[in-house]
């Protein structure tokens, strides 16, 4: 019953807009007032403290760095022009384009948001000036956005690895198969869209024009090399890893291409800092109301209630699915793991999930969160550089979206596919 | 420029070079540990400095993210209420805000008094105050840049136009 008065409280302070990491804090104020008196009110701060002391965490910040330094340089022109050189040949090339390149980003980039303004902003309007309509030219950029956070690394599965206690490295090796499978299913529904209109191919296929093109942007695909091969064998661990691409980015960026544009950096890694602190705020107050609810035994209570109705573990995937899907189109996808997941993983482990199996699926789930109104941070970037309406573009999306909820369901209930390569290299 | 644009600007400029800083810290002691590591001499505090660094980003840029008003909210609901109703919401919303951190603020006051001489476990000569001190110190920040924020953001929400013109900001800076 109290449980149910703070959530209340929590989404009429929300309705208010209220931060939600400060709406999460006023309850746990509340509850520890309640259930433990005022002299327990220190707590407050130290757990305050503690919860933003969250060593894995360290990740993000260094992960958005690097991607700002790629971005301050000539990284993404290059991929692009690697990626046409590949495909140009074909049908409706730059939505083709558009995945490949938001797939080769992935590997370097966490974060979607961060993916679908740096190529959305060159892509876009190239997409525009050939005549594709814009909402058309929005919906894929921000559809092929979603892979960042699918493809290793990303942001929502180091969040989802602190929060669930669960491998990093196996999650991200997990994101793998189902990064590359969606990113190729996006390039083959962009075709077949492109032949249906007749959109046009943009150069006649060359070998010296492709060859030309790699050596490129040559020091830019070695990048990803770096980053997950020292992370995939073992070499450093994931928040190392990111320490690794900020020095690798910096060097390729400032060394071997020299193209560095040293303020807009700075203000991108400003940037990237205060969105971390908006992150790690919330996981900070999110430990406070955790250190109320584990206390009242609020998650074994839930999981207990929910096993009453079904241990099925194919139908708590549902209504897990359901459950993250209705979150992504509220929450932003950092907010919705903070929340959830540790209330949810005592039910996940009763019925058999494999952790690392159940944070790709709510990394699917939010990445589709981010292309649903009304919430859908990657979807609102993408309409803002098309200048298109978010409606417009949503109804074209819906057929980018349907193949994001086919990985999806291929990933929950074909786990195979997903966790072979975990098994292979770690169990 | 009127005295507060004035403050706005000081204290962005200011966030805007301890985050900075902080940022460059994190990047070189992971690095620095790396590379002591594959040589053998793992530093022992590495851990522990690390985290800590990453709890000072947290509340400076919290600091930071209200100035500008970017933590996680929702504001579509604010936008379609009644002006009157409206108005009301935001004036409670900000005072809770308020509230809360004035409350933080005072009990990492007392948090600290606690924990005169105790030293961190790697580098026992570093004051566990001080780096406990952004609980406090945070909380100020914040505070000083919810109220440094709250004439645009109170005019936004007269004019239910709530989140509407930042986002629009962000993008065309994203697009310089």
């Amino acid at each position: 019953m109290i449980v149910l008065l703070l959530l209340a409280i929590l989404v009429l302070l929300t309705a208010i807009n209220v931060p939600i990491a400060v709406g999460l804090g006023i309850v746990a104020v509340g509850a520890i007032l309640v259930s433990q008196g005022p002299q327990m009110l220190p707590n407050l701060a130290l757990v305050m403290y503690e919860g933003a002391t969250n060593f894995p965490l360290l990740a993000i910040p260094l992960f958005i760095f690097a991607g700002a330094i790629m971005n301050a340089s000539s990284i993404s022109r290059r991929l692009i022009a690697l990626c046409l050189a590949m495909v140009g040949f074909i049908r409706g090339a730059l939505a083709i384009v558009t995945v490949g390149v938001n797939m080769f980003y992935a590997e370097i980039s966490g974060s979607a948001v961060a993916d679908v303004a740096a190529t959305g902003s060159i892509l876009i309007p190239a997409m525009k000036k050939r005549g594709y309509p814009k909402a058309f030219a929005a919906a894929v950029c921000s559809s092929a956005a979603t892979l960042a956070i699918i493809i290793p690394p990303s942001i929502p599965m180091i969040i989802y690895g602190a929060m669930a206690n669960a491998s990093i490295v196996q999650l991200f090796v997990a994101g793998i198969i189902p990064g590359i499978g969606g990113g190729l299913a996006l390039m083959a529904t962009a075709y077949w869209i492109a032949r249906r209109n007749g959109w046009p191919v943009e150069e006649l296929f060359s070998w010296k024009k492709l060859w030309h093109a790699f050596l490129d942007a040559f020091w830019a695909l070695f990048l990803p090399v770096i980053i997950l091969g020292s992370i995939f064998g073992g070499f450093v661990t994931a928040t190392e890893g990111a320490g690794t691409a900020v020095v690798a980015a910096f060097l390729i960026g400032a060394f071997v291409y020299r193209d560095v544009r040293w303020k807009e950096l700075a203000k991108s890694a400003i940037e990237g800092a205060s969105h971390t602190a908006v992150v790690m705020l919330l996981v900070a107050s999110s430990a406070l109301v955790g250190v109320y609810l584990t206390e009242q035994k609020v998650p074994q209570q839930m999981a207990e209630s929910i096993l009453a109705l079904t241990s099925n573990k194919y139908l708590v995937l549902a209504i897990l699915n359901v459950l993250f899907l209705l979150l992504g189109m509220f929450l932003h996808s950092a907010a919705a793991i903070i929340l959830v997941v540790p209330v949810v993983m005592p039910l996940v482990t009763a019925v058999g999930i494999d952790p690392v199996h159940f944070g790709l699926i709510v990394t699917i789930n939010l990445g589709i969160g981010q292309q649903t109104p009304p919430v859908a941070s990657v979807l609102m970037v993408a309409c803002s550089i098309a200048k298109a309406n978010v409606w417009e573009v949503t109804k074209v999306n819906m057929k980018f979206i349907y193949v994001l909820l086919a990985v999806l369901l291929i990933v929950t209930y074909v786990p195979e596919i997903p966790m072979s390569l975990v098994h292979f290299f770690y169990r | 420029m009127t005295v507060l644009a004035a403050c706005r600007k000081a204290l962005d400029r200011l966030l805007q070079f301890i985050l900075l800083a902080l940022m460059l810290a994190i990047t070189l002691i992971v690095v620095y540990s790396v590379i002591m590591r594959t040589s053998g001499n793992a530093p022992s505090w590495y851990d522990e400095i690390a985290a800590i660094i990453l709890c000072w980003v947290t509340y400076f840029g919290s600091a930071y993210a209200a100035l500008k008003r970017g933590h996680i909210g929702f504001e579509g609901l604010i936008n379609v209420m009644p002006p009157a109703l409206r108005v009301a919401a935001v004036f409670f919303g900000e005072i809770l805000v308020i509230t809360f951190f004035v409350l933080l603020g005072w009990m990492g006051m007392r948090v600290l008094r606690v924990l005169e001489g105790d030293g961190l476990v790697s580098l026992p000569w570093v004051p566990l105050q001080l780096v406990h001190s952004i609980i406090p110190i945070g909380a100020a920040l914040f505070i000083l840049a919810q109220l440094l924020s709250l004439p645009d953001y109170w005019a936004q929400a007269r004019a239910g136009m709530l989140g509407k013109k930042d986002g629009d900001e962000e993008i065309k800076e994203k697009l310089e």
